[in-house]
């Protein structure tokens, strides 16, 4: 391969856009080349600086609190497309009841360290509901959020693609729980959403233990020095379903 | 309408839509260059791509949404030009953005906002490029669909975008493959 072959696929090398032939190529041509690889050198140098310099705008809470008036709630709405939806009036009504009973049954619930946790967990999936955006990195794409966290995290939390299975991957977000940084992955069952809590343990590997906590149903387990808790209010088949899915990753 | 049509809307704007937000904030805000005008092109894309629904069939939503909002703010920089041809600078590039940044003068020695400065001043076809691969790491397949243009001359945009954002920041020569 020539300097004037290869220069072309440099960009396509470092994006990893390359087939296996012409990777090969590429790479025999780089370790040759000095000027070639000089070059590729420099456009990894480049491509990773604009990556440490998170330049990607971010929309003010305005806009957000704009757009899911605009689409999720008619009274507000300039455009009338659909009636006010009552299921869903229904549903944030039982969430703030079950945060408010949460709240005051919070202190009673922490028996035990597992406990705490669980209330703590449910705590922060009900909080996450109620806001406008329930992600920082919202994507149903995993090769986004699982890199979103790096950095962020002391550990790369498994992000599989579970829409196969209809499991719909909304987004990720960095939580602190029990003073602990965790990966929380965002998924959606139908009109359900799946909080996904991911933070290291020391612990051995254990089976998935449930529990119920004001409706909600939480699973937990422990799997290659990793705590993992879902919680949702999606029945207890498809959490079931979902928490096996993950587990076999 | 039926409670089911209104859940499969509010379904479709919570799924193929909002997850889609802040990459459709981030693209249009490169583009435009303006907080005010970068929101009113994501309510404009969020009401175009609502309205369309119908003719979603399945393909990627992101880069769905990232083409309307492309779209719809090139429609906003002509209609916002009207008559003007695209002020093309030597070397395919720009004004520098002047969007008011109070911080800026205090920060401009800074690396970060020479990375910054260097692609807000590229000319648009190379800096959008930038913005989907760099920022939003879309695959070339995945730009090709947002443009609407072949991977081919993705591929070629974003190599000359990167040996102008060399030269700009690294003070290198351009690099000519023209070597034997």
């Amino acid at each position: 391969m020539t300097c004037r072959e290869a220069g072309p696929l440099l960009d396509a090398r470092l994006d990893n856009e390359l087939d296996m032939a012409s990777l090969a190529s590429v790479d025999a041509h780089l370790s040759d080349c000095l000027a070639c690889s000089a070059q590729y050198q420099a456009l990894q140098k480049l491509h990773e600086e604009i990556v440490a310099s998170d330049l990607a705008h971010v929309p003010g809470i305005a806009l957000e609190r704009k757009l899911a008036d605009q689409f999720l709630r008619e009274e507000k709405a300039p455009l009338r497309w659909w009636n006010w939806n009552w299921r869903n009036a229904w549903a944030m009504a039982a969430v703030a009841i079950a945060a408010v009973v949460l709240l005051v049954s919070v202190p009673m619930l922490r028996v035990s360290s597992t406990d705490a946790i669980s209330a703590e967990i449910l705590d922060n999936h009900l909080r996450a509901l109620q806001a406008v955006h329930q992600v920082d990195v919202p994507s149903s794409d995993q090769h986004t959020v699982k890199p979103w966290f790096q950095g962020k995290t002391s550990f790369s939390p498994p992000v599989p693609d579970l829409s196969q299975e209809d499991f719909v991957l909304v987004g990720g977000r960095l939580e602190v729980i029990h003073q602990q940084t965790a990966a929380a992955i965002v998924y959606r069952r139908r009109q359900h959403v799946i909080d996904l809590y991911i933070a290291p343990s020391t612990g051995a590997d254990s089976k998935i233990e449930p529990s119920e906590l004001g409706g909600y149903h939480l699973l937990h387990w422990t799997q290659h020095n990793m705590s993992y808790w879902a919680v949702s209010d999606v029945d207890t088949t498809d959490l079931r379903t979902f928490a096996d899915l993950i587990r076999a990753r | 309408m039926g409670k089911d049509a209104v859940d499969t809307k509010v379904r479709f704007f919570e799924l193929t839509m909002w997850p889609h937000m802040r990459a459709a904030y981030n693209l249009a805000r490169w583009l435009v260059r303006n907080d005010q005008d970068a929101e009113d092109i994501v309510q404009e894309s969020f009401l175009k791509a609502f309205k369309a629904q119908e003719s979603f069939r399945g393909s990627e939503a992101k880069t769905w949404m990232l083409a309307i909002v492309r779209n719809t703010a090139m429609d906003f920089r002509r209609r916002l030009k009207a008559g003007l041809a695209e002020p093309l600078g030597d070397q395919g590039r720009e004004p520098a953005d002047n969007s008011p940044d109070p911080e800026s003068a205090f920060v401009a020695e800074s690396r970060r906002e020479q990375v910054r400065q260097a692609i807000a001043k590229l000319a648009e076809e190379f800096r959008e490029v930038i913005v989907l691969r760099e920022i939003e790491g879309l695959a070339y397949k995945e730009i090709a669909a947002v443009l609407g243009i072949p991977m081919g001359t993705v591929m070629s945009r974003l190599s000359r975008a990167r040996n102008l954002l060399l030269v700009e920041l690294g003070g290198v020569k351009e690099v000519q493959h023209d070597l034997p």
